[in-house]
C-alpha cells in the first residue's frame, strides 16, 4: 500500500496565487453560492445547539427550529450542572485523552524508529502487522478485552479504555512517523554515527526533536477521536466516578427515558468547549500533519 | 523467523483457548444462607441501580443511609445510577458475567436474575423478609410482581405502582366519545379523535416498553396471565387466538392512527409533553407521574380537563375488571457472596424504615400498613389515582419485557413499530415472533 | 538503516508497541475467533459447538443478512458524503482566492462534536412533531408534504443514520483531498488550458488522475470507518424501527451484551474482520488498475 501511494508531491503545500484574471466569472460566483450553502450545512447545526441551550424549556418544547430563542437564560447551564457531574467528566475524558495520546506517540515514534530507521529483516512483515490494525473494526476487541479485564481486574479502570484506544490508533500512528521519518536525510544519522552516537542517543538527540510537528498532528488527530470515544467506554465502565464525557451525556437520559432536552443541550456545549478551544488554536498544525501525512504516505 | 512466527500464533491461539476455556463455569453460591456470622464490620457497599438520582425511592433510602452511617463510622452506601434502562440491564448482565456484582442491584424477574437465582448469586428474599419479620406487611401484588415463574422470590420490591389511561375529557367531548368499555372499542376511538383534528394516543416510541404494553393487552384479557409464560418458554404460540387479537388489534391501532405521527422515534418527553400540552387525548403511564399529572404542576389549561380510566376489559375476559397493570417497579437483588453481617444489619434498619419514609413523598408504598401522604399541591385526581390502585385486583398484567429472553424481546420491540406502522402483517409478525422465541427460548428456560 | 545498531536495541524499540498492539488488537482477533466456535452467555458453562454459528449466521440468521445489507447501504451513504463532499468542496475552494482557511477550519467543525451530542442533535433534526430543522426546511420552499418522520419511516431511517456519519467526518476527508490538489504541478493545467480545455475535462483529466493515489488511501480510509459505523446508529434509533436500520455493528453488539450470547457475536465480529478485508482488496483492485490502465 505505501509504495502505492508514494508520489512526487512536494512536502509542503502551501496555497498558491492563480494566474490573473481578477475578474468573477459566472462560474465563480455559482461555486461561492454552493460554499456557502454547504457550509451553512456544516456549522448551522452547531449554532442551533448553542442557541437551543440557552433556551427557556416552554420555548424549546414550542419549537420553531430557525427562530431565534425569544428568551435568553442560563438556567440550563445550572440544571446540566445539577444533574451530573460535568466537571469529572471532563476530567475523566483528560486523563484518558492524555493517556492515550501519551502511548500512541511514544510507542507510534518507537514503533516507527525501529522499522524505519533501525530497519531488520523481517520489517516488512512486522510493518505488515501493523498495518493491519489500520482496517480491522475495534468490535473485535470488545469481548475478549471484556472477559480478559475482568479476569486481570482490570474492568472499570483508566487502563481499560486507554489500552484499546492507543493498540487501535498505533498502526496510524507508526505509519505517520514512518512517512515522517523517511525525510529525515540520512546524513544527518551518519554525521552523528562518526560522533559516536548510538541508536539510542540518535533518537533522542536527531529523530525526537524534529518530528514535533508530526506529534502534534498525531495528538490533535488522535484527541479528536478518544475524547468523542464511545464504544470502549460504554463497555468497560461500570461506575460513574470513572464516566467520561459522551457516557456523562447518556446520564442525560433518565429512567424511562425522559429526557431535559435544554439541560443536555447546554452539558453537550460544556463538554465539546475544551476541545473546540484547543482545535481553533491549533487547527493550522491538524491541517498540516494531516494532509502531509496521507499525500507524502 | 517465519518459522517463530508461526510457533508464535500457535502459542498465542493456545492462550486463548486456554482464557476462553477457564472462562465458564460461573461461580455458585448459597442464596439460603441468611444468617452470616462475624462482627458488623462497616464498610463501604454498593448498589447498582436503575432510577433517577433525584427518585424518591434513592433520596429516601440515601437518607436512611446517612442515619445508619452516623450510628457506624465507616459505613457508606454507594449509589451507581444508571437511569437508562437498555444501558442498565446491558451493565449488569455484563457485570455478573465478569463476577463482579455489588452487594445490592436492581434486577426485575427476568429470565437472566433466574439463571442468577438457581446458580446461588442472589439471596432468597423469601427467607431474608421472614427472617427480618416483614414479608407479611407487604402487598401480595408487590411481592407476586417479583417472583419467578416456579413462585420463588429474590427481589426486593421499594415501589408500588399502578398504570393507567389518563384522558382529557375536553378533548373526547369534542370528538364526541365516551371512555372505551373494551378494548376493542379502541380503533373507533382513535378514527373519532382523529375526525376531530386531535392526536388520539401521545406514546413514546423510542423506548420499546411503552408499546410493548399494548402489546401485553390484548393477550392478557383474552387469555389471563398465565399465556405470557407459556409463550415465553415455546409451549404456546402467538397463532393461539390470545395472540392473534394482539396482533390484529395492534395493526387496527395502527391503521386507526392512534399514535401520533413519528411515534417511534418520540421519546418519553416529547410523548409527555404532547399530552399535558393537551396535543393528545389519551396517555398511557404510571402513578410515577403523578406528580407531574395530578398537582398544579401541571399547565392549568389542562389541568381540570384530565381524569384517567383503567385497563379496559374484552368481551368474555377471564380476568375481572380490577385486574389492571401493577407493578412494584424494578427490585433489589442481594448478592449471596458478598452477604456478610453488615449488609445483613444495614437492610434490617433500613427496611424497617423505607417503607413509611418512602409513603411521606407522595408515593404508593409495596407494604400494607402505611397511607400515602397526599402532597399539598395535588389536584383531586391524586387521592383517586391512589385509591384505585389500592383497589387493584390479584392478576397480575405483567409487562413482557421483563418475562422474554432478551433475543425475544429486541424482536418484539423492534416488530411492534413495524406491525404498528403496517409496515409488518399480522401474519408476519406472528411468524417472525414465534420463531425466535422456538429458537431462543430453550436455551434460557432449561 | 543507521550502522551502529544492534540486536538488542531494535528490540528496545519494537517491543513495546508491538506488546502493547498484541494485547489490545491481536491477542482479541485470535480469542474471537476461539469464541466464535463456542456457545456462552457469560454465567454458565462454555459450550464447543463447532461450526453451527457461522452455519447459524449464513443460512439461519434472517436478520444478519438484514444488517449486511443495511452495513452496505450505510457504507455507500458515508462514501458519497464523505468523498464526493470533500472532492466537491476543495475543488471549489482552489476557485476562491480568499478565506480558504476559515472555511477549511468551519467545514471541520463537526468533527469535534462526540456521537453522543450529534445523536442528540440529529434526533431533534429529523423530528416530525415538534417539528424539526429539516421538515420546517421542506417546508418552507414549498416541498410540504415531503414532510415525514425522516427516523420512523422504513424508507428513509437507513440514509437518516448514515448522513450524520458522513457529515461529521467529510471535512477531515477535504483536508487531504485539498492538499493533494494543491500539489497538481501548474505546468500541467497551463498546458491544457493553452489548449483550450475546459474546468471540468481539466479537473478530471488532469488533476484528478494526479491525486488518484491520495484518493486510494481516502477511500480505503473512508470505507473501513464506515463498515465499523456504530455510535451514531445505536444511539440515534438502535436498529430500529424494525431492523430498517441494523447494522452488522449494532447488531453485534446487542447480540453481546444484551442477549449474552458471546459465541454468537464473536462469530459475527470475525465476519466484520472480513468484510473490511475484503473492502479493502476491493478498493484497491478496482481504484489501482483503473490508475494502471
Amino acid at each position: 500500500m505505501t509504495t502505492a501511494l508514494r508520489t512526487s508531491i512536494p512536502a509542503a503545500p502551501r496555497p498558491r496565487r492563480r494566474s490573473g484574471r481578477p475578474r468573477l466569472t459566472a462560474f465563480d460566483a455559482i461555486a461561492r453560492a454552493l460554499i456557502a450553502i454547504i457550509l451553512v450545512a456544516q456549522v448551522y447545526p452547531l449554532a442551533w445547539l448553542f442557541l437551543t441551550s440557552v433556551r427557556t424549556e416552554s420555548d424549546f418544547a414550542s419549537g420553531d427550529p430557525f427562530a431565534l430563542p425569544s428568551s435568553f437564560t442560563l438556567d440550563n447551564y445550572v440544571r446540566a450542572f445539577q444533574q451530573n457531574n460535568l466537571g469529572l467528566n471532563i476530567l475523566n475524558s483528560l486523563v484518558v485523552t492524555m493517556g492515550a495520546n501519551l502511548l500512541i506517540v511514544l510507542l507510534g515514534m518507537m514503533g516507527a524508529y525501529a522499522l524505519q530507521v533501525l530497519g531488520f529483516r523481517f520489517s516488512r512483515l512486522v510493518r505488515g502487522i501493523f498495518m493491519i490494525g489500520i482496517i480491522v473494526p475495534v468490535q473485535i476487541a470488545l469481548v475478549p478485552l471484556f472477559i480478559n479485564y475482568s479476569r486481570v481486574g482490570l474492568l472499570d479502570t483508566y487502563q481499560s479504555m486507554i489500552i484499546p484506544l492507543a493498540g487501535f490508533a498505533l498502526p496510524m500512528s507508526i505509519y505517520l512517523f514512518s512517512s515522517f521519518f523517511e525525510y529525515i536525510p540520512l546524513e544527518l544519522y551518519e554525521a552523528a554515527s562518526l560522533d559516536g552516537a548510538g541508536p539510542y542517543r540518535i533518537f533522542g538527540q536527531i529523530t525526537l526533536p524534529l518530528s514535533v510537528n508530526t506529534i502534534v498532528t498525531v495528538v490533535l488527530v488522535n484527541s479528536i477521536f478518544i475524547w468523542n470515544d464511545f464504544i470502549f467506554a460504554n463497555t468497560f465502565v461500570l461506575s460513574d466516578g470513572l464516566k467520561t464525557i459522551p457516557l456523562g451525556l447518556q446520564n442525560y437520559i433518565a429512567a424511562m427515558g425522559k429526557i431535559d432536552w435544554t439541560a443536555t443541550f447546554a452539558a453537550v456545549c460544556v463538554t465539546i468547549t475544551p476541545l473546540l478551544l484547543v482545535f481553533l488554536v491549533l487547527n493550522r498544525a491538524i491541517s498540516y500533519g494531516l494532509s502531509a501525512g496521507a499525500t507524502k504516505g | 523467523m517465519t518459522k517463530n512466527w508461526t510457533l508464535a500464533v500457535a502459542t498465542a491461539a493456545l492462550a486463548a483457548l486456554t482464557l476462553a476455556g477457564c472462562s465458564g463455569g460461573g461461580p455458585t453460591g448459597d442464596s439460603g444462607n441468611i444468617d452470616p456470622t462475624g462482627d458488623i464490620k462497616p464498610r463501604q457497599i454498593s448498589w447498582l441501580l436503575s432510577r433517577n438520582s433525584a427518585d424518591p425511592v434513592v433520596t429516601t433510602m440515601q437518607g436512611i443511609a446517612d442515619e445508619y452511617a452516623k450510628a457506624h463510622p465507616g459505613f457508606s452506601l454507594k449509589l451507581v445510577t444508571t437511569p437508562d434502562r437498555p444501558s442498565y440491564i446491558q451493565k449488569y448482565e455484563t457485570l455478573a458475567a465478569a463476577n463482579k456484582l455489588p452487594e445490592l442491584f436492581d434486577t426485575d424477574a427476568t429470565p437472566f436474575a433466574q439463571n442468577l437465582a438457581k446458580q446461588g448469586r442472589i439471596i432468597d428474599e423469601e427467607k431474608l423478609l421472614k427472617d427480618l419479620g416483614i414479608y407479611d406487611s407487604f402487598r401480595p401484588n408487590a411481592l407476586d410482581y417479583q417472583r419467578f415463574d416456579d413462585g420463588s422470590l429474590y427481589m426486593i420490591p421499594l415501589e408500588y405502582q399502578a398504570e393507567y389511561f389518563w384522558y382529557n375529557k375536553a378533548l373526547f367531548e369534542k370528538a364526541g366519545i365516551s371512555v372505551p368499555e373494551s378494548l376493542d372499542d379502541f380503533p373507533a376511538m382513535c378514527t373519532a379523535l382523529t375526525k376531530a383534528g386531535v392526536t388520539p394516543i401521545a406514546i413514546d416510541g423510542a423506548d420499546g416498553w411503552p408499546l410493548e404494553r399494548y402489546v401485553s393487552y390484548q393477550p392478557f384479557r383474552v387469555a389471563g396471565p398465565d399465556y405470557i409464560k407459556q409463550l415465553k418458554t415455546g409451549k404456546s404460540s402467538l397463532t393461539e387466538p390470545a395472540g392473534q387479537a394482539m396482533t390484529n388489534w395492534l395493526s387496527d391501532l395502527g391503521s386507526a392512527g392512534c399514535f401520533q405521527k413519528g411515534f417511534s422515534s418520540k421519546g418519553y418527553s416529547d410523548a409527555q409533553n404532547l399530552f399535558t400540552s393537551g396535543g393528545a387525548a389519551v396517555y398511557n403511564i404510571g402513578t410515577w407521574e403523578l406528580s407531574s399529572l395530578a398537582t398544579t404542576k401541571l399547565d392549568a389549561s389542562v389541568r381540570d380537563d384530565v381524569d384517567f380510566f383503567t385497563l379496559p376489559m374484552t368481551d368474555g375476559s377471564p380476568t375481572a375488571a380490577n385486574d389492571f397493570v401493577v407493578t412494584s417497579g424494578i427490585g433489589v437483588a442481594v448478592n449471596s457472596s458478598t452477604f456478610d453481617p453488615l449488609v445483613k444489619d444495614f437492610l434490617k434498619f433500613a427496611l424497617s424504615k423505607y417503607y413509611s419514609t418512602y409513603a411521606q413523598s407522595g408515593a404508593l408504598s409495596p407494604t400494607k400498613d402505611v397511607t400515602t401522604t397526599i402532597p399539598a399541591d395535588a389536584t383531586p385526581l391524586y387521592q383517586k389515582a391512589i385509591d384505585s390502585a389500592n383497589s387493584a385486583g390479584s392478576d397480575l398484567v405483567m409487562p413482557w419485557d421483563t418475562q422474554l429472553d432478551p433475543t425475544s424481546n429486541t424482536t418484539v420491540q423492534q416488530d411492534q413499530v413495524l406491525l404498528v406502522q403496517g409496515d409488518m402483517s399480522p401474519d408476519d409478525f406472528t411468524k417472525t415472533v414465534d420463531d425466535v422465541i422456538t429458537q431462543n427460548a430453550p436455551k434460557y428456560f432449561k | 538503516m543507521l550502522p551502529r545498531r544492534s540486536r538488542l536495541s531494535v528490540l528496545v524499540f519494537l517491543v513495546p508497541p508491538l506488546a502493547l498492539y498484541a494485547v489490545a488488537v491481536l491477542f482479541p482477533i485470535l480469542q474471537s475467533l476461539v469464541l466464535s466456535f463456542f456457545s456462552w452467555d457469560g454465567i454458565t458453562d462454555l459450550q464447543f459447538v463447532g461450526l453451527s454459528n457461522y452455519a447459524h449466521m449464513l443460512t439461519g440468521d434472517p436478520v444478519f443478512w438484514r444488517a449486511f445489507l443495511n452495513t452496505l447501504g450505510y457504507l455507500v451513504v458515508c462514501l458519497v458524503l464523505q468523498l464526493g463532499g470533500a472532492l466537491l468542496v476543495s475543488a471549489l475552494l482552489l476557485t476562491l482566492r480568499r478565506g480558504r482557511e476559515v472555511i477549511k477550519t468551519l467545514y471541520l467543525l463537526p468533527a469535534v462534536i462526540s456521537t453522543v451530542a450529534i445523536a442528540f442533535l440529529f434526533q431533534r433534526i429529523y423530528s416530525f412533531d415538534p417539528q424539526g430543522l429539516i421538515n420546517q426546511l421542506l417546508s418552507w420552499v414549498g416541498l410540504g408534504e415531503l414532510a415525514r418522520p425522516w427516523l420512523s419511516d422504513v424508507n428513509t431511517v437507513l440514509v437518516a443514520v448514515s448522513a450524520p456519519e458522513g457529515w461529521r467526518f467529510s471535512g477531515l476527508y477535504m483536508l487531504i483531498i485539498y492538499a493533494a490538489l494543491l500539489a497538481v504541478p501548474q505546468e500541467l493545467e497551463e498546458a491544457a488550458r493553452i489548449d483550450g480545455a475546459s474546468r471540468w475535462v481539466i479537473f478530471w483529466r488532469i488533476r484528478f488522475p494526479y491525486i488518484r493515489p491520495v484518493w486510494v488511501t481516502t477511500t480505503i480510509m473512508a470505507a473501513t470507518y464506515a463498515l465499523r459505523g456504530f455510535d451514531i446508529p445505536y444511539l440515534l434509533t438502535n436498529g430500529g424501527p424494525g431492523q430498517a436500520s441494523e447494522l452488522l455493528t449494532t447488531y453485534m453488539y446487542k447480540t453481546a451484551f444484551t442477549s449474552t450470547n458471546y459465541g454468537y457475536a464473536s462469530t459475527m465480529s470475525v465476519f466484520i474482520v472480513v468484510e473490511c478485508l475484503v473492502a479493502v482488496g476491493l478498493i484497491l483492485l478496482l481504484l489501482r488498475r483503473k490508475a494502471d490502465a
